[in-house]
C-alpha cells in the first residue's frame, strides 16, 4: 500500500511537471480519492474538451463543402484524413524503394517475388478502376446532355432570331436614312434615337445570349462526386501500381547488388578479350576497362537516391528550429543580463531592441539569405559546409545557405521574448540576494553565476518558451520562402502542384505543425518548472 | 579596547526635503568576546542598526570602527543573519550552508567542503533535512539554516537579528543552548537583537534598549551580573534575573507609554496589571493546567 501510494505521488508530480494536470484526476479516480470530484473534474477537463473536438470536427465536416475554389472545395476532415495517408503511404514507400536497392541474395529475390505476386494483384484493381472512372464519366455525361441539349437548342434558335432581327433593323434605318430630309433637325434627331434604340435592343440581345451560355457552361462544369471518387480509387490504384513496378525494377536490373555484379562480369569479360588484343585496339580495350573500374568502386558506395520525405522534413524543421532557438539564445541570454545588470547598457541597446523587434521575418529572411549566400558563395565546394555533411547525426540533414537563413531568420524573430525576460529577471533580483553576495564577498562571476542567473531562471525559461513558440511560427514561413527542406517546403511543394489532394494535404500540415508546436511548448513548460522556485517573479 | 565602535552615528531615508530619520545619536561599544543584546519593539529600527554594525547600510553621518577601521563594506568577519533569513531558494540547505563556506575557504575540497558544511547543518539540528529546499521548510527550519550559513562564516562578530523568533519553545531554548555553547567556545563577539526580555537576560553580558522610533537611538544599558552558565531552570528564582526583568520591562513599557503620548492619539487599551516580579516570599508551586473542555464536533 505505501508503495503504490508512493507511485501515486511521484505519478502525480510528473503529470504537474509535465503540465499535463487533466490527467491527474484520472490517477487520483484509479486510487479511488473522492470518485465524486474526480469525475467532475473528469467531466469537466476530459471529457468537454472531447466533445468540443467533435463539434469542430463536425462543423468543419458541415460547412467544409460550401467554400469552392478553383481545385475543388475545401477538404472535409475524412478527406484530410485521406491526405494524411498519401502523405505517410508515400514515406514509407520511399523507406521500401531504399531497402529494395540495398537488399542481396536470397531475401532479394524472395522480396522480388513478393513483389510480383502484389504487381499481379494489382494490376486488375488498376483496370477495374480505370472502367470505373469511364463508367463514371459516361453516366455524367449522359445525365449532362440531357440537361444541356434542350438549352443548346434554344441558344441556338435565339442566336439565329436575334441575328435576323438585328438584320431588319439594320436594313429598314439605312432605308429610312436615305429619304432623310435635309435641314430638318428635328428629324434627324428623331433617326438618331431610333438608331440608338436598335443598338440597345442589340446589347441586350447579345447579354441574354451571354447569360444562356454561362448557364449551360455551369451545367458542364458541375464536377460529380461519383466521378471525383472513382478517380481517387484510380489515382491510389495507379500509384500503388507505379510503386511496385519501380520497386521490381530496383529489386531487379536497378539493384546495387546485381549492378555490381553485371559490371564485374563486364570487366572480367574484357579482361579477356584484352590480352588477345594489340596496339590501337588493346589501348582502347585497356581504357574501358580502367573506366568500368572505376565505376564499379562508386556503384559500390552509391545510396538510393531518396526524395524527401514528410519525415524527414519533419526532423529537419525541428533541427532547423532549435537551430535557429540556440543561435537567438546564445545572443539574447548575455544580452539579456548585461541590460538587467547595467541600466546605462540597457538604455544605449533599448533604440536597438523597440526598432528591429516588431520587424517580420518575412523581411529578414531575403537578407539572411543574401547574407548567407555571400558569405557562402558556392556551397558544393565550402570546406564548412561539407564538414557539416559528413558530421555523424546532424550530417543526414543537409545543411545549406537556405537552412542557414531559415535558422538566422528564426533566431532575428525569436531572441526578443528571451532578451526582454532575462533583462527583467536579472534586474529584479531580490535584494535579499544580493546582500548576502555583499556580505560572501563574492566577485562578479561568482555572483553572476552563483545569485544572479539562478534567480532569474524561471524568467529566463518563460521567455525561452516564448522564443520557441514564436520560432516555430517563423520557420514555416521561412522555409516556404527560401525552399529549405521542410515543413514550409512541403506546403509550397503542394501549393504549386495543384493536384486534387494538395489542399487535403496542406490541412495535415496545419494539425503537424500544431500539434509539434504543442509538444516543444511542453517541453519548455518541464524545463520551466524544473528551475522554479517559490517566490519567483512572474510576468 | 572596542572591537566594535558606533560614534554619533544617524541613519535617514528620502531626500532632504522629505527625510525620515530612523537612527539618530547612536553611540555602542562592544568589547571583544562580549555578548550583547539589543532589545526594542517592533519597527524602532533594530534591523537598520544592524545592517549599519554589518555594513550593509551606510551611515548618513558619524561613523562605524571595526577593530578602529571604517567599516567600507559588509564582509563575512561582520556575519549578520537575516531577520528574513534570505536563503537562496535555488539551494538545498547543504548548498546554502557550501556556497558561504566556499565564500570564505575556497581552498578547501569537496570531501572538506562537504564535512564542514554538514557539521554546521548538524549544530542548529537541521541534519535530517539537508538536501531539502527552503520552500520545503518551516519558519523554524529556515531560520536554523540561515544560522547555520551564519556560523558556518566563522565570523569574528556575530550579528544576530532576530535570530530565535520563529521557533517553538523547546527548539529556541535549545538553540540559546548552542548560541551560548559556541560563543564561549569560540570566544567571539555577539550583537543580538531580540524583543524578548528573558531572552536577553539568559544570554547577554549588557543589554542596551532601542528607543522607539522615528529617530529611535540607543538608552542607557542594564548590565547583567550574573555568574555563568545561567542555569534556565534555576533562573526564574534567581534574585538578579528578576530584578533585571522587572526592570527592563518597566522600562520598555514606559517607552512605549512615552511614544504614544508623543504621537498624541490615545488607543483605549484594556486594563492590565503587569505582573510582580518583587521576589516572592514562597516558593512557586506548579499548578496543574486545567483539563480542557471538549467541545461537541459536528462536522466530523
Amino acid at each position: 500500500m505505501e508503495f503504490t501510494n508512493k507511485f501515486k505521488y511521484t505519478l502525480l508530480k510528473a503529470i504537474d511537471l509535465s503540465g499535463m494536470t487533466f490527467l491527474s484526476p484520472v490517477v487520483r479516480l484509479c486510487y479511488g480519492e473522492e470518485p465524486k470530484v474526480q469525475l467532475q473534474k473528469i467531466g469537466q477537463w476530459i471529457l468537454v474538451p472531447i466533445a468540443g473536438v467533435f463539434a469542430f470536427l463536425f462543423l468543419w465536416h458541415v460547412t467544409s463543402g460550401s467554400v469552392k475554389t478553383k481545385s475543388g472545395t475545401l477538404p472535409n476532415p475524412a478527406q484530410t484524413w485521406r491526405g494524411y495517408k498519401a502523405i505517410d503511404a508515400h514515406a514509407n514507400r520511399e523507406n521500401l524503394k531504399m531497402e529494395a536497392y540495398d537488399i542481396v541474395g536470397e531475401e532479394r529475390e524472395k522480396m522480388l517475388a513478393e513483389a510480383k505476386q502484389q504487381l499481379s494483384l494489382v494490376s486488375p484493381r488498376v483496370a477495374s478502376t480505370n472502367k470505373a472512372v469511364t463508367k463514371a464519366k459516361e453516366a455524367i455525361d449522359q445525365d449532362t446532355k440531357a440537361l444541356i441539349e434542350p438549352l443548346d437548342s434554344e441558344y441556338k434558335d435565339k442566336k439565329s432570331g436575334f441575328k435576323s432581327a438585328a438584320l431588319e433593323r439594320k436594313n429598314a434605318l439605312i432605308l429610312a436614312a436615305e429619304s432623310l430630309p435635309t435641314g430638318n433637325v428635328e428629324a434627324y434627331e428623331k433617326f438618331l434615337a431610333e438608331v440608338k434604340a436598335a443598338e440597345l435592343q442589340n446589347e441586350a440581345d447579345k447579354d441574354e445570349l451571354s447569360l444562356l451560355k454561362k448557364e449551360i457552361d455551369t451545367i458542364r462544369e458541375v464536377k460529380s462526386p461519383d466521378v471525383a471518387d472513382a478517380l481517387i480509387e484510380q489515382t491510389l490504384a495507379a500509384e500503388e501500381e507505379q510503386f511496385l513496378r519501380k520497386k521490381i525494377e530496383l529489386l531487379s536490373d536497378r539493384n546495387r547488388a546485381i549492378q555490381v555484379e553485371v559490371a564485374t562480369g563486364k570487366i572480367v569479360d574484357y579482361k579477356n578479350e584484352f590480352l588477345s588484343l594489340s596496339g590501337k585496339e588493346a589501348y582502347a580495350k585497356a581504357r574501358s576497362i580502367a573506366r568500368e573500374q572505376s565505376r564499379l568502386t562508386k556503384m559500390g558506395e552509391s545510396t538510393y537516391a531518396k526524395p524527401a520525405t514528410i519525415w524527414y522534413q519533419v526532423k529537419r524543421s525541428v533541427f532547423c528550429v532549435f537551430t535557429g532557438f540556440l543561435i537567438g539564445t546564445a545572443i539574447a541570454v548575455p544580452v539579456g543580463i548585461l541590460c538587467g545588470l547595467n541600466s546605462t547598457f540597457m538604455a544605449a541597446m533599448t533604440p536597438f531592441i523597440a526598432i528591429f523587434k516588431p520587424v517580420s521575418p518575412i523581411v529578414w529572411l531575403p537578407i539572411a539569405l543574401i547574407v548567407v549566400s555571400g558569405l557562402i558563395p558556392d556551397p558544393d565546394n565550402n570546406p564548412f559546409i561539407e564538414f557539416l555533411w559528413d558530421l555523424p547525426i546532424i550530417g543526414v540533414y543537409k545543411i545549406n545557405p537556405a537552412f542557414i537563413a531559415s535558422a538566422v531568420t528564426v533566431a532575428l524573430c525569436s531572441l526578443w521574448a528571451t532578451l526582454a525576460n532575462t533583462a527583467l529577471g536579472v534586474a529584479s533580483i531580490d535584494k535579499d540576494y544580493m546582500n548576502v553576495a555583499r556580505v560572501l564577498k563574492l566577485g562578479f562571476f561568482a555572483r553572476l553565476f552563483k545569485i544572479v542567473i539562478p534567480s532569474a531562471l524561471p524568467l529566463i525559461f518563460a521567455g525561452l518558451r516564448i522564443s520557441l513558440g514564436v520560432g516555430w511560427m517563423v520557420l514555416i514561413a521561412a522555409e516556404l520562402l527560401s525552399s529549405s527542406e521542410g515543413i514550409g517546403k512541403f506546403v509550397w511543394d503542394q501549393f504549386n502542384n495543384g493536384a486534387s489532394d494538395s489542399l487535403a494535404k496542406m490541412m495535415v500540415v496545419v494539425f503537424l505543425v500544431g500539434i509539434i508546436g504543442l509538444i516543444l511548448d511542453r517541453i519548455m513548460i518541464v524545463f520551466q518548472r524544473l528551475v522554479t522556485f517559490e517566490g519567483t517573479v512572474s510576468v | 579596547m572596542a572591537i566594535l565602535e558606533v560614534n554619533d552615528a544617524a541613519v535617514s531615508f528620502g531626500p532632504a526635503s522629505n527625510r525620515y530619520e530612523v537612527l539618530k545619536d547612536l553611540n555602542l561599544k562592544v568589547e571583544e568576546n562580549e555578548f550583547v543584546a539589543i532589545i526594542g519593539f517592533s519597527g524602532a529600527g533594530k534591523s537598520t542598526l544592524m545592517s549599519l554594525l554589518s555594513g550593509l547600510q551606510k551611515a548618513t553621518s558619524g561613523e562605524v570602527l571595526f577593530k578602529n577601521e571604517p567599516i567600507s563594506e559588509p564582509g563575512p568577519d561582520l556575519g549578520i543573519m537575516f531577520q528574513n533569513y534570505s536563503l537562496l531558494p535555488w539551494l538545498s540547505v547543504l548548498e546554502n550552508v557550501k556556497i558561504a563556506i566556499n565564500a570564505v575557504q575556497p581552498r578547501l575540497s569537496k570531501a572538506e567542503l562537504d564535512e564542514k558544511a554538514r557539521h554546521y547543518v548538524k549544530m542548529v539540528k537541521l541534519d535530517h533535512a539537508v538536501d531539502k529546499k527552503p520552500q520545503e521548510l518551516s519558519g523554524g527550519m529556515r531560520q536554523r539554516a540561515s544560522l547555520a550559513r551564519t556560523l558556518s562564516l566563522n565570523p569574528e562578530v556575530l550579528l544576530l537579528d532576530e535570530p530565535l523568533s520563529a521557533l517553538d519553545a523547546l527548539t529556541r531554548s535549545e538553540l540559546q543552548d548552542q548560541i551560548l555553547n559556541i560563543w564561549e567556545k569560540d570566544k567571539r563577539t555577539v550583537v543580538m537583537i531580540t524583543n524578548d526580555v528573558d531572552e536577553a537576560v539568559l544570554m547577554a553580558d549588557r543589554i542596551i534598549p532601542l528607543t522607539m522610533g522615528p529617530a529611535a537611538t540607543l538608552s542607557d544599558e542594564f548590565k547583567v551580573n550574573m555568574e555563568r552558565p545561567r542555569n534556565r531552570h534555576t533562573l526564574n528564582d534567581h534574585p538578579e534575573f528578576m530584578r533585571l526583568k522587572s526592570e527592563i520591562t518597566g522600562f520598555m513599557l514606559g517607552l512605549n507609554q512615552e511614544s504614544k503620548k508623543l504621537s498624541g492619539n490615545v488607543v483605549p487599551m484594556p486594563k492590565v496589571t503587569p505582573k510582580n516580579f518583587a521576589p516572592p516570599v514562597m516558593s512557586p508551586t506548579f499548578k496543574q493546567n486545567p483539563a480542557p473542555v471538549k467541545k461537541s464536533n459536528n462536522v466530523a
